[in-house]
């Protein structure tokens, strides 16, 4: 997979392309977070964001994510120009192309894990009947069938955010951007999620994190430096990635077989 | 989602319907109970002779409210009562009449002034007035019939058969009468809305009536009355009847020349009284109403204030909402929703807490119950219209949250 593009909009196979992305916060003077990004994500690529606090990288996925719209430049979406959307239209992308996973996981207290992951279909007027159907198959490929009914504050850490991964699914999206996926995780269940993201990646989905831990970062296939709003130098890994061993895959056992299993199928 | 939200904070969303609940029982109970409590006078008035008239001459200048039963010029003579009796449409009509007493004694005691009203024997027939005991006295005999409280109102109580003693006020000249029958409380036209049960005297125009006056139309010494009592074949016939009634009367009547100027005929049925009294009564629910009303407007605010609370409660969640796609529109119909919900419980509520309140009362009270079903639907629409206006500006704020401080907010 080659992680290389010169900048030039969007090609045929770039999930994500910025081109002049500027942003610029007014607070009282104007700050300028962003200046003159320009970026590829090719589909079906595995790209990590690094960069110490205040470098711009969670302004760049909020940007990704349409959830926020830059000052200058333009943001192609799997083919689409984000950059002069409504509220609305954003919304819509929001919900049809891009999946969020958090660090702090940002499930709905009130509903259950399959509620959780069903609920982006419900913006979608998708029928209930099929909301829960692919809930459920999704809960069982991130190995929590047996905790569909169960609220947030009934799981662990890792089990939330599997949850959280397996909403970011549902609407089958074009990239998922994961915001410090493991921030919030110990190193066991850590380890648990990057199995996961590998087992996405493997299956060809497009992968886009953010992270300041350098050994989470080499997951990617390639690791874009941000500095003081910049992008500092693009790192190819290529053979060098990070990929979690199939050793640990079976020394953590019991929980983990029904997704090993899952993938295949 | 919605309903979760309701669900998942019982205390707070049963205290916030609290206000719409209190709002749309009072509203109901006051209404129920105006409504009986309208019926109730209607019935103490006009109970089942509804197709009755009263035929007077008074004075334009008296109230709105007509006076039955008492009352007016005496200026209908025999002549007008055996006339009136022929129109087509009446079925009967008797003369009434009134004797003014100083003082009536029964064995040791006496009670002064009393009003003794003089007919004919049909006279409670045709009133539908009930002789509970006893029987109704004939013409030409010196037998009185007295209704409960009037049988009550001496020392001793008064039975069938005994005899009291009149003197009239006009000439002091005492009347020696039998009591043969006790009339039931029944009461005549408004005096029922200001009195209770006033203690009054039936006797017949013979022996005990001398008003005469000369009959113009026959050039004879006749009695005279101030009021004739009419019932109509049906009650469909009342209307034409009265106009026929009128007609005879200001045209052909010795009534029409022996009034005096100023007076006018009027023919009063019950239908008129009624009429009046309802627009009396209902001006009072009306009144009760709007302080009720009052109340609804308090637990809107209620529902916007807590609405509004839960917004800034949960920006978080709109925040993740909006992230995984809800659209502003999905977001203020969420929001919307929960108050909607909140009102509805609360008028549905309300509405059975207020027919609960209002059958307590009528029972309490003794009043027939009276539900008016349309206020039911009214309050049904009303709860979700509450629940809109209080909704809709924390929906719309809710909406408006921007989704990177949403999901930064802790």
């Amino acid at each position: 997979m080659d992680a290389h593009t010169d900048g030039e909009g969007s090609t045929e196979d770039a999930v994500v392309s910025l081109s002049g992305v500027y942003k610029v916060y007014e607070l009282g003077e104007p700050v300028p977070v962003l200046d003159d990004v320009s970026l590829d994500v090719p589909r079906g690529s595995y790209t990590s964001i690094m960069g110490p606090s205040g470098s711009g990288k969670s302004t760049l996925l909020n940007l990704i994510g349409c959830l926020d719209t830059p000052t200058a430049g333009e943001i192609y979406i799997d083919g689409t120009n984000v950059t002069k959307l409504s509220d609305a239209e954003r919304a819509m992308v929001r919900g049809e192309k891009i999946g969020f996973v958090f660090q702090t996981f940002n499930l709905m207290p009130r509903l259950t894990a399959l509620e959780n992951v069903a609920m982006p279909l419900s913006f979608r007027n998708v029928p209930r009947e099929e909301r829960t159907k692919r809930a459920k198959s999704l809960l069982a490929d991130v190995g929590l069938a047996d905790r569909v009914d169960h609220k947030p504050t009934e799981l662990s850490g890792g089990q939330r955010q599997r949850v959280a991964v397996a909403r970011a699914l549902v609407n089958d999206p074009a990239i998922i951007l994961a915001d410090e996926p493991t921030g919030s995780l110990d190193s066991e269940t850590s380890r648990q999620i990057m199995r996961l993201l590998e087992a996405l990646y493997q299956r060809g989905n497009t992968i886009l994190m953010v992270t300041h831990e350098r050994d989470i970062a080499e997951h990617g296939e390639r690791i874009v430096h941000v500095l003081d709003g910049e992008i500092e130098r693009i790192e190819q890994l290529g053979e060098s990635r990070r990929t979690p061993s199939v050793d640990e895959d079976a020394a953590s056992a019991g929980e983990d077989a029904p997704e090993g299993e899952a993938w295949t199928s | 989602m919605s309903w979760r939200s309701i669900v998942g904070h019982k205390l707070r969303s049963t205290l916030t319907t609290l206000g719409v609940i209190i709002g749309v029982a009072a509203v109901i109970a006051f209404v129920t109970l105006g409504a009986s409590l309208q019926a109730d006078i209607v019935n103490t008035i006009a109970g089942n002779n509804q197709d009755v008239m009263y035929v007077s001459a008074s004075s334009q200048t008296q109230g709105d409210i007509p006076q039955l039963g008492q009352g007016g010029q005496a200026v209908f003579t025999q002549y007008d009562t055996a006339q009136i009796r022929q129109i087509q449409g009446v079925q009967a009509a008797v003369p009434v009449g009134g004797i003014a007493t100083a003082q009536v004694q029964y064995r040791n005691d006496s009670v002064g002034r009393q009003w003794v009203t003089v007919s004919r024997p049909q006279y409670f027939q045709l009133k539908g007035q009930r002789i509970v005991e006893g029987r109704s006295y004939r013409p030409g005999q010196r037998e009185v019939v007295l209704n409960r409280p009037a049988a009550r109102m001496f020392a001793e109580n008064v039975t069938v058969g005994e005899n009291i003693t009149l003197v009239k006020a006009a000439n002091g000249q005492p009347i020696n009468a039998t009591v043969v029958g006790i009339a039931e409380a029944s009461q005549d036209g408004a005096g029922a809305l200001t009195n209770g049960a006033q203690p009054s005297i039936y006797a017949p125009t013979d022996p005990f009536y001398e008003r005469t006056v000369i009959s113009p139309n026959t050039d004879e010494q006749q009695r005279v009355y101030s009021q004739i009592l009419v019932s109509a074949v049906s009650i469909q016939e009342i209307e034409p009847t009265q106009g026929r009634i009128i007609s005879y009367l200001t045209d052909r009547s010795d009534a029409r020349v022996l009034k005096a100027e100023g007076y006018q005929f009027e023919v009063t049925t019950y239908d008129q009284l009624v009429d009046q009294i309802r627009q009396v009564s209902s001006t009072f629910t009306a009144y009760i109403t709007g302080i009720a009303v009052i109340s609804l407007v308090v637990g809107a605010i209620g529902i916007a204030n807590i609405m509004l609370v839960s917004v800034t409660e949960r920006t978080r969640e709109i925040g993740i909402m909006k992230a995984v796609g809800a659209k502003r529109r999905d977001i203020m119909q969420l929001f919307l929703l929960e108050a909607i919900l909140l009102g509805l419980f609360g008028s549905v509520f309300g509405a059975l807490v207020g027919i609960s309140g209002g059958y307590a009362a009528t029972v309490l009270i003794d009043l027939p119950l009276r539900i008016r079903p349309l206020w039911f639907v009214v309050a049904v629409v009303v709860g979700p219209l509450v629940g809109v206006f209080a909704g809709l500006y924390p929906a719309w704020s809710a909406s408006t949250v921007d989704p990177i401080d949403a999901l930064r907010h802790e």
